[in-house]
């Protein structure tokens, strides 16, 4: 499994789940991986699921590259986009509808602790 | 996967546990209306949160929920006399009144006081939408009345059903909050069913068996999309709701009365599966309540004065391996409610969750897990009162839409997901 962090605000996210203890997870930045096609082609390739982390209105212009290459492969995409109180609608229908071609599963979590939830109960 | 710990927190709901302080801060349905039909009548027992309870009323038609044991020698207070605003332990004659309060004690000098002494365990009990509610919580804690809205239409627009399930109330609510197996398990009734049949959106879910799943936190639950391609590039998208702890509604087809569920626990191992339809706008029709009892749709059809449904698993679920074969059931069980009680019940009576492979479509069973863990959490540590409480939560629906490609269905189907006075669910 590949987790990916697509916004800056998503990025010390992935980072502190990064520090933990996983069954082989990987963990990235959508910015290291757009410079980087052969790194971007390997990690996917050596995927069975991509969990892409957005925070609702933050700006992931990467996800379109990444879930193309997700689909090309045939790999199982989801996408985690965390909101907090002060999370507008536009900002998450916005965030929402970049993401929505890309993903196979969606989920709006209020909380980050979703995400190291999810992946645990994905034995990641 | 759970790791051991979690799972026993979210499956044991008896006395003094976590999950069980969390249950009884709800109105819980316990039990059909018509089970205490009159003044006096029969009382009946009831096993909730793994307590033991008498439901009955007395006299002048007052609901009581007791403790089913008298207090004198354990003795079943089913055995005992409903007379004259009380009811009275066959075995000594001490009686009670509706609120648990023993009230006499015959076999004790006529000076005694010692009855006033003595009172069973009692919670209230009241009568909405043809179902008896109970709350065991803490009495100051008591929230307002249920205010679902199946239970607030007039009783000729309702049917409700209940039905014994034989595992625990958490594999019951993630059957009914997994939208994938739809297109698997019940597919061989979507078109034959006449609860269901003569939908369009039957077609879509036969035609896309791998629906794109948003999974979005509400305030009372989730809610959980299923999406499916429709025609010109637009989404058939199917809303159910889960509101804390166990209720779910599942999306509406066509004009059909619109369905839904609580999973109620008896014990660890057992639970009660409440099934409701109904319309807003109109009564349901002589044919579709003849449906309802015969055991189509959700519903079930149970062995005469019981609950427990005809086909269970000490007779394999009339499991017909012909029907199987010529395509009539994807499992060989007939009937959309014991489909789903087959395979829950197969899992064992409290299923192993350290031991499963979820996959990225489980997230609405893994969001739903999240949440009953920290509300759980929350409510004990903080005292933050749960989600659900809150009558507004209540006041929702599911929908069943076909939306353009670009429209979010959390925001497109917003009034639909919320009680719209005088108009029907949105459905396809």
């Amino acid at each position: 499994m590949k987790v990916i962090a697509l916004d800056a605000r998503s990025e010390p996210v992935v980072d502190d789940l990064a520090r933990r203890r996983w069954n082989g997870a990987a963990f990235f930045t959508a910015a290291d991986l757009v410079s980087d096609a052969k790194r971007l082609r390997e990690a996917i390739d050596a995927a069975d699921l991509v969990v892409m982390v957005a925070t609702a209105g933050g700006h992931s212009p990467a996800v379109a590259l990444i879930g193309e290459a997700c689909s090309r492969r045939r790999v199982t995409t989801t996408g985690l986009i965390v909101c907090d109180e002060e999370t507008s609608d536009e900002a998450l229908s916005e965030t929402l509808g970049r993401l929505r071609p890309w993903m196979l599963m969606l989920v709006v979590a209020n909380s980050r602790d979703y995400i190291e939830n999810m992946l645990l109960a994905l034995r990641a | 996967m759970l790791r051991k710990e979690q799972n026993d927190l979210l499956t044991h709901t008896g006395p003094g546990t976590p999950m069980g302080q969390l249950f009884r801060r709800y109105w819980l349905p316990v039990l059909l209306a018509e089970e205490l039909p009159e003044h006096e009548c029969p009382p009946v027992r009831v096993k909730l949160l793994s307590e033991r309870l008498l439901a009955w009323r007395d006299t002048q038609g007052r609901y009581g929920l007791t403790d089913e044991f008298c207090a004198h020698r354990g003795v079943s207070l089913w055995f005992g006399r409903n007379e004259d605003n009380g009811l009275r332990c066959a075995y000594h004659g001490w009686k009670y009144d509706h609120t648990g309060q023993c009230v006499e004690m015959p076999s004790e000098p006529a000076e005694s006081r010692f009855c006033e002494k003595i009172k069973l365990a009692s919670y209230p009990l009241v009568e909405r939408g043809g179902v008896l509610w109970a709350y065991l919580g803490p009495p100051e804690l008591q929230p307002p009345l249920p205010e679902w809205e199946f239970a607030t239409v007039p009783a000729d627009r309702r049917f409700v059903s209940k039905r014994l399930q034989e595992s625990n109330w958490l594999q019951a609510l993630e059957g009914a909050i997994d939208s994938s197996h739809v297109s698997f398990l019940h597919r061989g009734e979507l078109n034959t069913d006449p609860l269901f049949k003569g939908s369009r959106g039957n077609q879509y879910n036969l035609d896309d068996a791998r629906p794109v799943f948003e999974v979005v936190e509400s305030p009372g639950g989730l809610y959980i999309g299923a999406r499916r391609n429709a025609e010109q590039g637009n989404y058939y998208w199917r809303v159910t709701q889960w509101v804390m702890p166990c209720f779910t509604m599942i999306p509406p087809r066509a004009d059909h009365p619109v369905h839904g569920h609580f999973f109620v626990p008896i014990d660890d191992e057992q639970c009660w599966t409440w099934s409701f339809d109904y319309k807003v706008m109109r009564s349901l029709a002589p044919q579709e309540v003849q449906s309802m009892r015969a055991g189509k749709g959700i519903h079930v059809a149970c062995a005469p004065g019981t609950f427990r449904p005809l086909a269970n698993k000490d007779n394999d679920y009339l499991m017909d391996r012909a029907a199987q074969k010529r395509g009539e059931t994807f499992s060989g069980v007939h009937g959309f409610g014991m489909q789903d009680a087959s395979v829950q019940e197969s899992m064992g009576p409290v299923v192993d969750r350290t031991k499963e492979n979820l996959v990225s479509t489980d997230n609405g069973i893994i969001m739903a897990r999240h949440r009953l863990l920290r509300s759980v959490r929350a409510m004990v540590e903080n005292d933050v009162t749960p989600p659900g409480l809150d009558p507004a939560h209540q006041r929702c629906r599911s929908a069943s839409v076909v939306l353009p490609p670009d429209q979010p269905f959390k925001d497109a189907a917003k009034s639909a997901l919320v009680v719209q006075d005088n108009r029907e669910h949105i459905t396809v």
